[in-house]
């Protein structure tokens, strides 16, 4: 029989994962996922602006495009692009296609404005007076009109960043065009569905059908408040919130004042009975009267 | 030297970041001779001025080829899937650009520009700092099927004026390939989560060009020990 090593088991690597493991808490691992979700939904709707953003640096679709009168197309594009974007987003669009050399309003084909000289700080005639600006806020648009047009839509998209958002507000972006019937006309009719007539004879089943198609719609109605998309994820956490509610357990007796057994109360200093045979111990001990000078050397 | 007083001041400015430029692919490990890492001011001058002093940064570019040490440390262990895989590490392209505003137009066209040329990654130096959302694609980028593989490194002109590995307080950083990265794990028997890690926006990791994963040796003075060596996970 070989001798037994007492070394370590070197067939078990450090490496390896503890045997023991504790198993997963489920409710950490769906708190966990439910912010990684979140945090996954943040992504894809910064990659989603970041996109728009790439897509509108080459708008209008025509090179002839009038940015009073933008094609129903292009609009409604615009339009649906400019959803999840913040102020901070509209401002990089434009100095992205000022970049690019065109003007800031991405409904408009032009080449933005040059400055009268290529000086830094310019002189401008306003109302006020002689004005200095930079040369730079003066290449932003290629006219006023753009530039009223384009901060019009700036003004009414929402602070808040499109994950977090509550529906229901600045999901409607309005264009300042002088064609705007075309582009009602052109967008998909989205009427609200009439409340059902009706029924002639009610029936049991019939009433609980429709007992659970008010209840999903009140869901879908909720989750559009959420600001959810149909198709998208859910924001609402059903894992994490439990439907039962369980009770305390009631204590049988009502609370009282703590008392002292009987035969104790005359013992008790402020309530505290001091142990008494703590105190005999300590006396058994301490019976030699000389005992402290016995480690004394000498 | 008295030949500086010849030269405008953003001449210099350029001759030190493109001097920088080419010690950064040289210390990365490309194929470079010594004496292009320090090419005078008066060489530089005559390839790259034009009429009115000025520098020209579009005729600055140049591409490097990685030699064969840089080659073996970028090396994939072969699998039983795929017995020959090509090391993660290729051509590079340095490019000066020369717009005032770099925005998310000139960084699609240089991505473009590495894909047709098939380059595997490649460098960037900008005179001012880039757009947020040009940043923003950047970083996504890197696993993306519309840039290069190896992903695009940008500096601005301004980080690159000095080469901040000569500074005397900065120890010595090398590249452990993953065979040595797999022996340091196993010597010192630790999984690689429980090194010290360096993070990939590092100043110096961004000089290396770390990728996530890759480990890093540290080489420091030590007044007890002589040399201290310690190693960076970078993340």
């Amino acid at each position: 029989m070989p001798p037994k090593s007492i070394l370590k088991n070197s067939a078990v690597s450090t490496n390896a994962p503890p045997a023991s493991s504790k198993p997963v808490n489920p409710r950490h691992l769906e708190t966990a996922i439910h912010h990684a979700r979140i945090l996954e939904q943040r992504k894809v709707v910064e990659r989603q602006v970041l996109d728009s953003i790439i897509t509108l640096l080459d708008f209008p679709s025509t090179a002839d495009a009038d940015p009073k009168q933008p094609s129903a197309a292009d609009a409604r594009q615009f339009r649906d692009f400019m959803v999840p974007f913040q102020p901070s987003d509209y401002d990089s669009l434009i100095e992205e296609r000022n970049i690019a050399d065109k003007c800031g309003y991405a409904l408009c084909p032009r080449p933005k404005r040059k400055a009268p000289s290529t000086a830094r700080k310019q002189f401008v005639d306003t109302a006020k007076g002689v004005e200095i600006v930079d040369r730079k806020v003066l290449e932003v648009w290629c006219s006023d009109d753009c530039a009223r047009r384009a901060l019009y839509v700036k003004v009414q998209l929402n602070e808040e960043p499109a994950w977090m958002r509550q529906g229901g507000v600045g999901d409607k972006i309005e264009l300042m065009v002088e064609n705007a019937d075309e582009h009602h006309k052109a967008l998909p009719l989205r009427l609200k569905r009439e409340a059902a007539p009706k029924a002639p004879a009610p029936k049991d089943e019939d009433d609980i059908a429709a007992a659970w198609a008010a209840r999903d719609d009140a869901l879908a109605d909720l989750a559009l408040e959420r600001g959810e998309k149909p198709g998208r994820l859910s924001k609402a956490n059903k894992d994490l919130m439990t439907e039962n509610i369980k009770e305390r357990v009631v204590a049988s007796k009502p609370p009282v004042a703590p008392s002292l057994n009987e035969g104790q109360s005359h013992m008790a200093i402020e309530g505290h009975v001091p142990k008494t045979d703590a105190a005999t111990a300590e006396q058994d001990e301490d019976e030699d009267p000389q005992d402290w000078d016995k480690h004394l050397p000498g | 030297m008295d030949d500086r007083e010849n030269y405008g001041a953003s001449m210099i400015r350029m001759w030190r970041v493109y001097r920088t430029a080419k010690q950064l692919c040289f210390d990365r490990g490309y194929q470079m001779l010594e004496e292009e890492t320090q090419i005078p001011l008066a060489e530089f001058a005559n390839k790259f001025m034009r009429e009115d002093g000025e520098p020209d940064r579009g005729r600055m570019h140049f591409s490097c080829q990685p030699t064969e040490a840089m080659l073996a440390k970028y090396a994939v262990p072969p699998t039983a899937k795929d017995p020959n895989p090509p090391p993660q590490i290729g051509n590079i392209w340095v490019e000066f650009n020369a717009d005032e505003n770099v925005g998310l137009k000139q960084l699609r066209d240089y991505m473009q520009h590495l894909v047709n040329g098939s380059y595997y990654n490649g460098i960037m130096v900008c005179a001012k700092p880039m757009t947020g959302m040009a940043l923003r694609l950047l970083r996504g980028s890197a696993g993306l099927e519309e840039g290069p593989k190896g992903g695009v490194d940008v500096f601005v002109e301004q980080d690159l004026l000095v080469n901040i590995t000569k500074h005397d307080l900065v120890p010595t950083h090398i590249l452990l390939s993953r065979d040595e990265k797999s022996q340091l794990l196993e010597r010192y028997r630790l999984k690689e989560t429980q090194l010290p890690r360096i993070q990939t926006s590092d100043p110096v990791a961004r000089y290396l060009g770390l990728r996530r994963g890759q480990v890093v040796k540290i080489i420091r003075r030590s007044e007890t020990a002589g040399r201290y060596a310690s190693y960076r996970w970078a993340i």
